[in-house]
């Protein structure tokens, strides 16, 4: 039993998958050794979030079938918002001193920002991507890229408009650094790796055990199938749209206190996704986890041994390698069977 | 009637395929559609299942007005649609896909007599419980698509081409678990190639040819009508 569970796992480590999950864990120890603790520290901290940004794509892109490029705009949207909920909290708090009020206060921004995400999300399908769906599924992907190309445009300067270029950031959201395992890091980063862990593990309960998480499965792989059991379609989409959306929201705002909000930065988070989604796979939903972690690894160890300035060109080198020689996709299948089996 | 089609006119696009169809079935019978490729068959079924929508005409099922209704709501209301190339769900196993089968069904002792029912019909689903469905052969996938469709508690099935696809010895067996079900009580609506045998196993046939119903009457007359010997038997 025991055998044979180790036989599946040396299979696995000899498919492509496997080679670059033990390549990163490899390239993650060897940094850690060689340069501190913060190598590991820093990749774990931002590939949770990434991790979350790029799920968002992925199941998205999954359900959907729309190649996302406005997601870095639900990623600002979701900064905006905790932004300007989390300011008045603390102007509040700096008048009145509350232990309580000061730990609740970023949840409440972080809430607001999941929930503004979600409902902008939803708002996006009924309005712009129902309409197209109903009046021609031919050349559906090209011209739903096309459209979520047009709706960056707008949300971007939609926000230069009405709230201006500058940058709106925050220090903090909770105050004080912890020291683990010898760095110091400030409590704002434990608490975002801590909260992309809870909001993953409550994605993956919610799509394999609930009802409606497996009808969402289900228009995944069969749409058709899916309108012949019963599966209301138009609600369907527009959830998923609105949770996708709503998951790089709540990124954007726990990372407030790294990325202030202006018009354009969602550019990064979206970049950085697109990586991700094509290192694991198009529509490959928890593979964009682990991929999310090993993008972010990338950017980290060429930051510190390349150069800052780098940062974008080495995982675009990777992306093009892997394009190439992998165009499914480093985990093929593999992963996305932990999801759909 | 349980169903009732008056002047059905559908088609994609503004390519019209049926023209003005119109046929009745009465509670518990097995009814087929026969016709030469491309005359409208699938059609009539998608459209009754709300997967086209109707240019006009009506569609009544159980005295409802269900004409241009969502796939959805259709399958709510009692209608199940079994396709040609069966759309299961395939990274799930074979318990999943009947499970979601039971969509529209809440209640839990339900789902149970449901599953128990269509596992009864097709042991062999029952066997492969855990496997993941595209890895079925022809045969299991098309026992899995009707047992999935059964798992919503229809009162009208409508099948698209059984045989399609399947090795003589493997239609048989799936002809006769219609048969089953339709000494179960199930009203069936079933399109087919496979003239000959169809027409020894319904109770009536409608003839569709170019989108319009030709003949239609009870099958045994139907298999001895000279036109259809000489369109569809060749003799």
């Amino acid at each position: 039993m025991l055998n044979s569970y180790f036989a599946r796992a040396f299979a696995w480590l000899k498919t492509a998958g496997g080679i670059t999950v033990a390549t990163a864990a490899v390239l993650l120890v060897a940094g850690t050794i060689d340069r501190g603790p913060y190598i590991l520290v820093n990749t774990v901290v931002t590939g949770g979030m990434l991790g979350l940004v790029a799920m968002g794509l992925a199941v998205i892109l999954g359900v959907l079938n729309i190649a996302q490029f406005a997601h870095g705009e639900y990623f600002m949207i979701g900064g905006l918002s905790a932004y300007y909920v989390i300011r008045p909290l603390h102007a509040y708090l700096d008048a009145h001193p509350s232990a309580f009020l000061a730990m609740v206060a970023p949840f409440i921004a972080m809430i607001t920002a999941t929930l503004v995400g979600g409902l902008a999300g939803a708002v996006t399908e009924r309005v712009c991507f129902n309409p197209l769906r109903k009046r021609s599924r031919a050349n559906w992907v090209m011209n739903s890229f096309l459209l979520t190309v047009g709706i960056s445009v707008v949300l971007v300067n939609g926000d230069q408009l009405l709230f201006g270029t500058d940058f709106k950031g925050i220090t903090h959201y909770w105050p004080g650094v912890v020291s683990i395992a010898g760095v110091f890091m400030s409590v704002d980063r434990v608490m975002t790796f801590i909260l992309s862990l809870v909001i993953v593990t409550g994605f993956w309960i919610f799509m394999k055990y609930s009802r409606t998480g497996q009808a969402i499965r289900a228009v995944a792989q069969d749409e058709m199938g899916a309108l012949m059991v019963g599966i209301n379609l138009e609600w369907i989409m527009v959830l998923t749209m609105s949770i996708g959306c709503a998951m790089a929201a709540v990124a954007g705002a726990s990372l407030l206190f790294m990325y202030p909000s202006y018009p354009t930065v969602g550019l990064e988070p979206l970049y950085m996704a697109w990586f991700v989604v094509i290192l694991v796979g198009l529509g490959n939903v928890m593979g964009a986890l682990i991929g999310g972690f090993m993008v972010s690894l990338l950017k980290v160890l060429t930051l510190e041994y390349i150069g800052a300035g780098w940062e974008f060109v080495v995982p675009s080198v990777i992306i093009i390698l892997v394009l190439i020689f992998k165009p499914s996709g480093v985990f093929g299948s593999e992963v996305r069977s932990v999801l759909d089996q | 009637m349980l169903l009732e089609i008056n002047n059905l006119n559908a088609g994609y696009g503004f390519l019209q395929i049926l023209r003005d169809v119109s046929l009745k079935i009465k509670k518990a019978e097995y009814v087929c559609l026969i016709g030469p490729n491309g005359a409208g068959k699938s059609t009539t079924l998608k459209t009754i299942a709300g997967i086209i929508k109707p240019m006009s005409g009506q569609i009544v099922f159980e005295g409802k007005d269900i004409s241009g209704w969502p796939g959805n709501r259709v399958t709510r209301l009692g209608i199940s649609f079994i396709s040609e190339e069966m759309n299961l769900f395939t990274n799930m196993t074979v318990h999943e896909n009947m499970m979601m089968g039971a969509y529209t069904i809440k209640d839990k002792n339900t789902k149970n007599r449901l599953l128990e029912f269509a596992y009864g019909l097709f042991p062999r689903l029952q066997e492969r419980s855990n496997q993941l469905a595209g890895t079925l052969s022809g045969g299991e996938r098309k026992m899995l698509g009707i047992g999935r469709a059964l798992m919503a508690d229809p009162k009208l099935l409508l099948v698209d081409e059984p045989s399609f696809g399947l090795a003589p010895q493997l239609t048989d067996q799936v002809f006769s678990s219609l048969d089953t079900l339709r000494q179960e009580g199930k009203t069936i609506l079933v399109v087919e190639q496979n003239v000959t045998k169809t027409l020894s196993v319904t109770d009536r046939g409608y003839v569709l040819e170019n989108g319009r119903i030709e003949l239609k009457g009870p099958s045994a007359e139907l298999a001895d009508n000279a036109h259809v010997r000489k369109v569809f038997l060749g003799v």
